[in-house]
């Protein structure tokens, strides 16, 4: 029943999880002033792909999928890494973290 | 290969030249004015010429003599319109070159040596050196030239020195006057002269004396005859106003403002006689049209000067109008066709004249620069040097027997003679008439300047106290008043005596009554003319002209003619000519040299007894007579009025026709400059609104709109990363719905 129940779990379930995570990020991303929730934001994001990858790889048959969600963990690690630093440099010049009021790109 | 006797010509022609530089820098750093140099250079060029004269006239003694010489001087290749352009520089040394050349340069050298005399104490005293190093060196160019450029620019040269040596004391106004009467005078011939070079240049492409006589010969003048005779005039013309003949004689006398020694070397001797010489250097190619308009002009200005010099007070304006007559005679005698007599006036003139002048300079230096003859006389006793010296040259001037004058004068005389009977008498018998005329009256008014000059008693004293004081604030350099004449230093004397000599028959001819039988007249014969005769030449006749000029000789001569001929050759009086007319004259000249030398002599006779009458016996009382014919004596005394006459036409009519252009130009050229301007900035007006309104709106219109869109897109930038992704959202939105859209369709 549980395994009937569990193997009931299809395809869209995963993906429905799926969207609600980018969904989630997504709105983080758009919504939040302060630059590390933002980065928080795009881990959702990454992981929303990810959740895609191994659904996809699972009914699929594949070991790409896999592969490909390792990939983009040890790239969301170095990404962490990156954007961190750009959100130190950014405190360092604007003596903030709040991307709303860095706005230096439209001059 | 260079003949020696053109390298040596080439030092004569460049050593005044060389004096000319050496003075107009340095004269005032050199001791004396430097007329050492000017005397030196001269007198080593005179050694030049007269061993060119030796070798040329003495030990050759050919009448064909000749040596040439050119080189291409400016070659401009096919210039087009024009044809091939090549300008030739050259010497020709023949027997006339050497005579000219020895003959300049003897009196070049003493007038140089009279001038360390004459103009000692001027204040320009070494530049007047330079000045006629200069000329000497131009006179040279004349007479080596073998092309009609090279004389043209020596030409030009002569002119310039003359007008440089007539304003010598350009602080005077006369003086400044005459220099630029006598060049502008002389730019009136001299344009005419170089059209008739262009016309000669346009047919042949040469300017080549030899080159222009052989084409001619050879029938190469396309042109009607007409256009030959005209060329012959217009290079007249040149000889017309260097020659001062008539209607161009009007600057000589003016010129007499110069020094004396210059009136000597260049108005009297050597400048003058370079328009006689170059009419002898293109005798060839004159037509018989042309022949005739020189033979009335020479024949016109010979009596008409003549008759000036009778009343004239200046005693060098009497030996100018005397120099204006005998160039006439000398002109006369080229129309006339008798070619060596003419050569020979030109050379026994040059002696006699350039001696009367020098003569009245020293007359003049020794009266304290007292001109008029009405206060000198009884200079006799006081001068005896300058005295003898001027008698001699006076009776050569007036052709006295067993002087030279006389034998030049009546050779031209008989060849007048000749050719007015060959022509057929008439209206051409005016030329002997009025050389014979002339021939009276320079008899008288030589006799008249004797006269007053040397004999009577002094008339210093009567001379008007106000002439007087203006003419002694005006001497120079002779601030002691005292009027004690005496005669001159020995450098004035020496070229008296030299010329005085030079003016004796023996020099040129063995017999006192035959010039023909002297070296001149050997040496320089007339020479074939290369214009066929009048009969047969028209246009078209082309190549065959010189055969049909022989063929209608051969058919003229009668045997008489033929007897006439031969005789005449046996007898050495020149050549046979081809041509029937030369031939004619030659023969006619031949048979009238007695006639000739019976006329003239009376003539001279009725000459000297007139002012005998005159002024020696006093018979008549020449100041009554003057009264009697009161109109007739204002006639001469004011020079047949041409001056006047000049100046109400050619002077008058040009500031006339001047002052129409000038009104012409300020209201017509003007106007039409003005108005174009008007309509350019009327139209430049239109022009600059449509620039302002059309374009300029165009280009702020595209400026303002491109502004506008930009100030509303800029809203868009925010700088914000946030709100472009926002945007980017969107867009992927909108495209899935646009996409899902489509698919549900």
């Amino acid at each position: 029943m549980l395994t009937e129940q569990l193997l009931s779990i299809g395809v869209n379930h995963f993906l429905t999880i799926s969207v609600i995570l980018f969904a989630l990020g997504m709105f983080a991303v758009m919504t939040r002033k302060n630059a590390i929730v933002i980065l928080m934001g795009v881990e959702l994001i990454l992981n929303a792909a990810n959740i895609n990858f191994l659904t996809f790889s699972k009914y699929n048959g594949g070991m790409e999928g896999v592969m490909f969600s390792l990939f983009v963990i040890v790239l969301a690690a170095a990404e962490a890494a990156v954007a961190l630093a750009i959100v130190i440099n950014i405190f360092k010049t604007f003596k903030t973290v709040d991307v709303s009021s860095v706005d230096t790109l439209k001059e | 290969m260079m003949h020696s006797l053109i390298q040596l010509s080439i030092a004569v022609l460049l050593l005044p030249l060389l004096s000319f530089v050496v003075l107009i820098f340095f004269n005032r750093r050199l001791p004396r004015g430097g007329d050492f140099v000017g005397l030196g250079l001269l007198g080593t060029s005179l050694a030049i010429s007269l061993y060119i004269f030796w070798n040329v006239i003495v030990q050759h003694y050919d009448p064909a003599f000749s040596v040439a010489w050119n080189f291409t001087w400016l070659d401009f290749g096919n210039v087009p319109g024009v044809g091939p352009l090549q300008i030739k520089m050259g010497i020709v040394i023949d027997n006339l070159t050497a005579i000219m050349l020895a003959m300049v340069n003897l009196i070049s050298f003493l007038v140089h040596l009279y001038s360390t005399g004459y103009m000692h104490g001027e204040k320009y005293y070494g530049r007047f050196f330079a000045y006629l190093g200069i000329f000497t060196f131009s006179m040279f160019g004349i007479v080596l030239s073998d092309n009609l450029f090279s004389i043209y620019i020596f030409w030009e040269l002569v002119g310039l020195s003359s007008y440089l040596l007539i304003g010598f004391y350009f602080h005077k106004d006369s003086a400044a006057d005459a220099q630029k009467k006598a060049f502008l005078t002389n730019r009136i011939g001299d344009i005419g002269m170089w059209l008739g070079i262009l016309i000669l240049y346009s047919q042949f492409h040469t300017f080549g004396y030899q080159e222009i006589f052989d084409h001619i010969k050879n029938g190469d003048f396309h042109m009607s005859q007409a256009w030959l005779t005209a060329a012959g005039v217009l290079l007249f013309m040149g000889c017309v106003g260097k020659s001062a003949q008539f209607p161009l004689h009007v600057w000589l006398p003016d010129a007499m403002e110069g020094p004396t020694p210059v009136s000597a070397l260049i108005h009297a001797a050597t400048m003058v006689a370079a328009g006689v010489y170059f009419v002898g250097r293109i005798f060839v190619i004159l037509t018989p049209d042309a022949l005739h308009v020189i033979a009335f002009i020479g024949a016109f200005t010979a009596f008409m000067a003549a008759t000036i010099a009778i009343t004239q007070h200046d005693i060098k304006r009497v030996l100018a109008y005397s120099t204006v007559s005998q160039l006439g005679y000398m002109v006369l005698g080229l129309g006339v066709g008798a070619y060596s007599a003419a050569l020979f006036h030109l050379l026994t003139h040059a002696f006699f004249k350039a001696c009367l002048f020098l003569g009245s300079g020293a007359i003049i230096h020794a009266m304290h620069h007292e001109q008029d003859m009405r206060w000198m006389g009884g200079l006799y006793k006081k001068m005896p040097w300058t005295f003898a010296t001027f008698m001699t040259a006076t009776l050569a001037l007036a052709g006295l027997p067993l002087t030279s004058g006389f034998l030049s004068k009546d050779a031209i005389l008989a060849g007048a003679l000749g050719f007015a009977s060959v022509e057929g008498g008439g209206i051409f018998y005016l030329i002997p008439a009025l050389g014979f005329g002339a021939a009276v009256l320079t008899a008288f008014y030589m006799g008249r300047q004797i006269w007053l000059v040397f004999f009577g008693e002094s008339r210093t004293h009567l001379k008007p106290a106000e002439e007087h004081g203006h003419d002694a604030h005006a001497a120079h350099g002779h601030d002691d008043h005292h009027h004690e004449v005496h005669e001159v230093a020995w450098n004035m004397r020496l070229p008296l005596v030299v010329l005085a000599t030079l003016s004796v028959f023996i020099v040129f001819s063995p017999d006192p009554l035959d010039g023909g039988k002297g070296w001149f007249m050997h040496l320089i014969q007339t020479p074939a003319t290369v214009v066929a005769s009048t009969g047969a030449a028209h246009e078209g006749a082309g190549l065959h002209v010189p055969e049909a000029g022989k063929l209608l000789a051969e058919a003229h001569t009668d045997t008489q003619h033929v007897e006439a001929a031969a005789s005449h050759e046996a007898e050495g009086h020149g050549p046979v000519f081809a041509d029937p007319r030369q031939a004619e004259i030659a023969h006619m000249t031949h048979e009238n040299h007695y006639t000739a030398i019976k006329l003239s002599s009376i003539m001279v006779v009725i000459g000297i007894g007139m002012a005998l009458i005159f002024y020696v016996f006093r018979f008549i009382d020449p100041d009554k007579t003057a009264q009697a014919i009161r109109p007739l004596y204002l006639y001469s005394f004011n020079k047949w009025y041409w001056d006047e006459i000049y100046d109400a036409t050619f002077i008058k009519g040009s500031i006339l026709i001047s002052k129409i252009l000038a009104w012409f130009d300020t209201n017509i050229v003007d106007g039409i400059v003005n108005g174009v301007a008007t309509i350019f900035r009327k139209f430049a007006f239109a022009n600059g609104s449509f620039d302002k309104y059309v374009v300029d709106g165009l280009v702020n219109f595209t400026a303002f709109t491109v502004q506008t869109t930009g100030a509303v897109f800029r809203k868009v930038q925010t700088g914000k990363v946030q709100t472009y992704l926002v945007m980017v959202v969107v867009a992927v939105l909108g495209y899935f719905a646009f996409y899902l859209v489509h698919l549900m369709k």
